[in-house]
């Protein structure tokens, strides 16, 4: 593994705990546990009651971000004490608030703060309509924009995970009717996210302006390592660049698809999923070529 | 179109026996034509599609995803040997698949 260009990424809402890769890491229940208790009394003083298996919050999508982005800071600091270090990095989704921390560029507490705003400001920005997103495993692009053209549906395509695999955003009531009919066109696989802020779509464009004014008064670094935007595939290198990237990355559409590719363009040969679960490395099997490390084959 | 021969039935057999144990990791000798794939195996969709991208490489077949998704709602798969049959019927017809219900 020494010889490899190695890359982080970061996963976003899970709230998957079953066979986490961190149970059999040494160190990582202390280190998480640290990272919970400064979570709770810096965040919200719930998140002390966590517990992987009885009570994991899943059902609260702020908690669900907090406990993510927790469990992808406590295996990037034991990466990082084992002498494990990318090359770049990538944040899924919100993920990119623990690919933020990774690279130095803001502290714990900080990322906190910053998971904080941005689910405040959106959820003020859509007065209380109902909003949902969605996943489609089985069609491509044009089929999905058809059904939602035909339909006149407010659902917007929100991520490209691999070919035939979408995230949507939009309107609740139109996100459920995309998916019934994304079944009848032959969609292999369907299903309803368990959030109410339609993520990476032009309907909270309203919020990520509050949002960009808020981030002014919070201190973001240079990175030590590079962040591979999945807007647009560039590699984020200043603290303006990150800032500019976390308020466009919250209403325009991600390419999680393209940022693999252009990860192994830049000769990224080893990527480690650092969240709770493998849904990361899974997508990444419909990339010709891309290896994944699991994390126990790293830390002892 | 390929007529499915016993070499194939077995090569298939094979190809889906050995990814399940691979992505699902658990032994080989667990898994039979009668094991169920979400609760034996928690597999899913996604498996699902890699699996099918396996045999289009390995068949090179010319078949629509969507094509199969139409299928798999009128026919569900539940169990290995359910799948092993659906596989053979994607190799044998492709992009015809659906003509099988008329």
């Amino acid at each position: 593994m020494s010889n490899n260009q190695l890359a982080f990424i970061f996963s976003a809402f899970t709230s998957d705990y079953a066979d986490h890769p961190g149970r059999n890491i040494t160190g990582f229940e202390s280190v998480f546990n640290d990272f919970l208790l400064q979570a709770a009394a810096s965040a919200d003083p719930e998140l002390a009651n966590f517990n992987f298996t009885e009570n994991t919050f899943h059902k609260d999508e702020l908690l669900t971000q907090y406990l993510t982005y927790i469990y992808n800071c406590t295996v990037s600091l034991l990466l990082r004490k084992a002498n494990v270090f990318p090359v770049m990095t990538a944040g899924y989704s919100m993920g990119i608030y623990a690919a933020l921390y990774d690279s130095g560029s803001v502290s714990f507490e900080t990322g906190l703060t910053l998971i904080r705003m941005a689910y405040q400001c959106m959820k003020a920005s859509l007065k209380g309509k109902f909003f949902g997103m969605g996943t489609i495993i089985g069609l491509n692009e044009q089929d999905i924009r058809q059904l939602t053209n035909q339909s006149s549906l407010r659902v917007e395509i929100a991520n490209q995970n691999a070919t035939h695999s979408f995230v949507v955003s939009g309107y609740h009531d139109d996100i459920q009717i995309l998916l019934a009919l994304a079944t009848s066109e032959g969609a292999l696989h369907t299903r309803e996210l368990g959030v109410t802020i339609p993520y990476h779509s032009g309907y909270l464009i309203d919020g990520s302006e509050d949002f960009s004014r808020m981030i002014l008064q919070l201190k973001i670094s240079t990175p030590v390592t590079p962040i591979i935007s999945l807007l647009d595939q560039h590699l984020l290198t200043t603290p303006e660049s990150l800032s500019e990237e976390i308020t466009r990355n919250l209403f325009n559409p991600l390419n999680w698809f393209l940022t693999m590719q252009a990860m192994q363009q830049h000769q990224i040969s080893g990527f480690i999923e650092c969240g709770p679960s493998k849904g990361l490395a899974r997508n990444a099997k419909f990339v010709d070529g891309i290896k994944f490390f699991p994390l126990s084959s790293i830390l002892p | 179109m390929a007529t499915i021969t016993e070499n194939i039935r077995k090569e298939v057999k094979e190809i889906v026996y050995s990814f399940f144990a691979d992505e699902c990791e658990v032994d080989i000798d667990r898994i039979n034509d009668q094991t169920s794939i979400i609760n034996d195996l928690d597999g899913d969709s996604l498996m699902f599609l890699e699996l099918i991208e396996i045999f289009k490489k390995k068949y090179n077949l010319d078949i629509e995803l969507k094509v199969i998704g139409k299928y798999a709602v009128k026919h569900p798969v539940a169990t290995i040997g359910q799948l092993i049959e659906m596989q053979l019927l994607i190799i044998e017809n492709e992009n015809r698949l659906m003509d099988l219900d008329h």
